[in-house]
């Protein structure tokens, strides 16, 4: 069996603001296997972010095991976590987070670019919004671009670099049922044709009805976790996803 | 061009009011500095230029040892290679060779102690701002021998004039007192009544037939472009023979040089200070850029960019940012820079027609200097002092924390 993309054991986080400690986490055993499509559910507070946030190496877990792609999160330096978001992690966010003064291709570029990718990147950099259906809108800026657009780009800058594992956190929280739902079929095409692994927290259960598995977490503990089983996929955006010769 | 120089361009037009602020603030500090900077050099050209041909030249060939006794007995030991030499090097102007007495002129029961200069007439016309200066009367004539040309004050001291004869006395070779008959060709009212009692200068044969020492005491040499004195000084010093050295201006003249480097100092003060404000109103504009964009800096670290490339980031824009400021200050400043280059700074209005400091005599109008040299000058004060100010900014943004200002942001 493949080792885990992802494997935390007892994770706990615990905040402290002032005197006051604050647990987000109480204990977290959960194991995420290469290419599933999990969605992290649950109330409000109930820690779906900070285990976002702890898988992304963009903190540290208070006491503990977690290990994302086998290499334990605790033990990283400051740059080699920035080494392993940089190589092997991609971020789709809520309020999509784009860089405003650059255009959807510059931003997906800046990404290769922060890679070390040479010449080659600025086209790699387009296939993959032209995949997304945004190869027309590739020289707009972000505020030139719909909410549903936007994070679209977003998604094409999270799996340009082809990562191993993608985070997602509400990413359907500020669209329109539609646009969700062309977001939810798009990171599942993805996933199919590339084999990354996402994992995704969400409110809306039209969002959980994609997942392969919903894992909830209730007061910083998961609750439950079940796994469905797989539908196939169905065409949202025409050609969208498809090999450039497989388009109508 | 790559991405991230793209950004951190495009990133300096976000806040166009603030950037424009910014920009004026810089362009307002570094037209400034240049205005002082070309005063600066202004001044000290001025200085080495009065300086040099009040009669120290810029570069002096010496005698061995004269460095240290600063005794006007001694001769060059190879007065006719030096002065060979140092015509032959590119950029002087003139030079020429003097012998030095320290000598009583005097006139019925006057009289003034000086320091008799022997010179050749036509060399020293050249060398000697003075020389051209010459009213009433005349400057020395080519092979002329007999004659002396006085500063007012000493003519006025010996209760004589144009053409009267008055008498140097001097001590002689083997201690003896020689005299020479003098006849005043010349009289020079320089401004001021030191610089006055340093001029007596009379024929180099007639020098060295009052002291008995035969040869010359030094070659002073005038250059093309002041800036060259050290580089001259060190070439000539390869060419000399016989022990002879060479000295520059402000080695002869130490409390002069002392001077014009306090003088400098003080102003650079001036001009840091000014800078420093600006370096400041820079810093915090940058540093409110950065907190405004906290979050994104959170979503670059959580995209895998490291500490050091938002530092570079930062320098970026701050460097965008300067330059912008350079070419603001360069149309601010060169205006008034070409202005003092042209009509200089008059200070005649509060401090007369002239003034004297060390025996050497200004005119109180001071000219700007102008020249290539403002671009990159503007250029560098700008870049240099935005980036400067840019990098609290900058390792601010580079230890945003992500989690925490993500976390802040939703």
């Amino acid at each position: 069996m493949t080792e885990p993309v992802l494997a935390a054991r007892g994770v706990t986080k615990v905040f402290r603001q002032g005197k006051l400690e604050v647990p987000a986490l109480r204990g977290v055993d959960l194991v995420v296997r290469e290419g599933e499509f999990l969605a992290l559910v649950g109330p409000s507070g109930s820690g779906k972010t900070t285990l976002l946030n702890l898988v992304g190496a963009l903190d540290a877990p208070t006491a503990g095991e977690l290990a994302v792609l086998g290499k334990r999160i605790a033990s990283l330096s400051r740059t080699e976590r920035a080494e392993l978001r940089l190589r092997s992690l991609g971020f789709v966010f809520q309020a999509f987070n784009l860089v405003p003064v650059l255009t959807a291709l510059e931003n997906v570029e800046f990404v290769l670019e922060l890679q070390g990718q040479g010449t080659e990147r600025r086209a790699r950099a387009l296939a993959v919004l032209e995949d997304l259906g945004l190869g027309d809108l590739a020289r707009r800026r972000p505020a030139e671009l719909s909410g549903g657009q936007q994070q679209r780009v977003a998604v094409a800058r999270a799996v340009a670099a082809r990562p191993r594992l993608v985070l997602a956190d509400e990413p359907t929280a500020n669209l329109d049922g539609e646009n969700a739902e062309i977001l939810m079929h798009l990171m599942r095409d993805l996933r199919d044709r590339h084999g990354m692994t996402f994992l995704f927290s969400t409110h809306d259960p039209r969002v959980v009805a994609h997942a392969v598995r919903v894992v909830t977490l209730v007061d910083g503990r998961v609750a439950r976790d079940e796994e469905k089983p797989e539908e196939a996929p169905h065409e949202i955006l025409p050609g969208v996803g498809k090999p450039p010769e497989a388009r109508g | 061009m790559s991405v991230e120089a793209r950004y951190a361009v495009r990133s300096v037009t976000r806040n166009a009011r603030r950037t424009a602020l910014a920009v004026l603030g810089i362009g307002v500090g570094v037209a400034l500095a240049l205005f002082m900077e070309s005063v600066n050099r202004g001044r000290d050209e001025l200085f080495a230029r009065v300086g040099a041909t009040s009669g120290s030249g810029h570069v002096r060939v010496v005698p061995g040892g004269w460095r240290a006794r600063r005794d006007v007995r001694m001769r060059l030991a190879d007065p006719d290679g030096a002065l060979a030499a140092a015509r032959a090097l590119p950029g002087v102007t003139a030079a020429a060779p003097r012998v030095r007495a320290q000598s009583l002129l005097a006139m019925g029961t006057h009289v003034v102690p000086v320091e008799l200069v022997g010179v050749e007439a036509a060399a020293e016309a050249r060398v000697y701002r003075f020389a051209g200066k010459v009213s009433p009367g005349r400057w020395l004539e080519p092979g002329e021998r007999g004659a002396v040309v006085v500063g007012r004050a000493v003519a006025e001291r010996l209760r004589s004039d144009l053409g009267d004869e008055i008498v140097a006395t001097a001590v002689g070779r083997g201690g003896n007192i020689e005299s020479l008959m003098l006849r005043i060709v010349g009289i020079v009212a320089t401004g001021g009544d030191d610089t006055d009692l340093s001029v007596s200068h009379a024929a180099l044969a007639d020098v060295e037939a009052l002291t008995g020492l035969p040869g010359a005491g030094e070659v002073a040499l005038v250059l093309d472009d002041w800036r060259a004195t050290a580089a001259t000084r060190d070439r000539l010093a390869l060419a000399v023979r016989g022990g002879d050295e060479v000295m520059t201006w402000g080695e002869i003249n130490p409390e002069f040089e002392g001077h014009l480097a306090q003088d400098r100092a003080t102003s650079r003060f001036v001009s840091g200070i000014v800078l420093l404000v600006v370096l400041l109103g820079v810093a915090s504009a940058q540093l409110a850029a950065v907190l405004e964009r906290r979050r994104e800096f959170a979503v670059l670290s959580a995209l895998g960019m490291r500490g050091w490339r938002m530092v570079r980031l930062v320098v970026q824009e701050a460097i965008a940012l300067g330059l912008a400021g350079g070419a603001l200050g360069l149309a601010l400043g060169l205006p008034a820079v070409l202005r003092i280059a042209s009509r200089g700074l008059d200070f005649r209005s509060f401090m007369g027609q002239s003034y004297s400091f060390q025996g050497v005599v200004f005119e109180p109008i001071l000219f700007g200097d102008v020249g290539l040299w403002i671009v990159p000058y503007a250029l560098a004060v700008s870049v240099g002092a935005t980036v400067a100010a840019s990098l609290y900014p900058a390792w601010f943004a580079a230890r945003t924390d992500p989690a925490s200002a993500l976390r802040v942001a939703q």
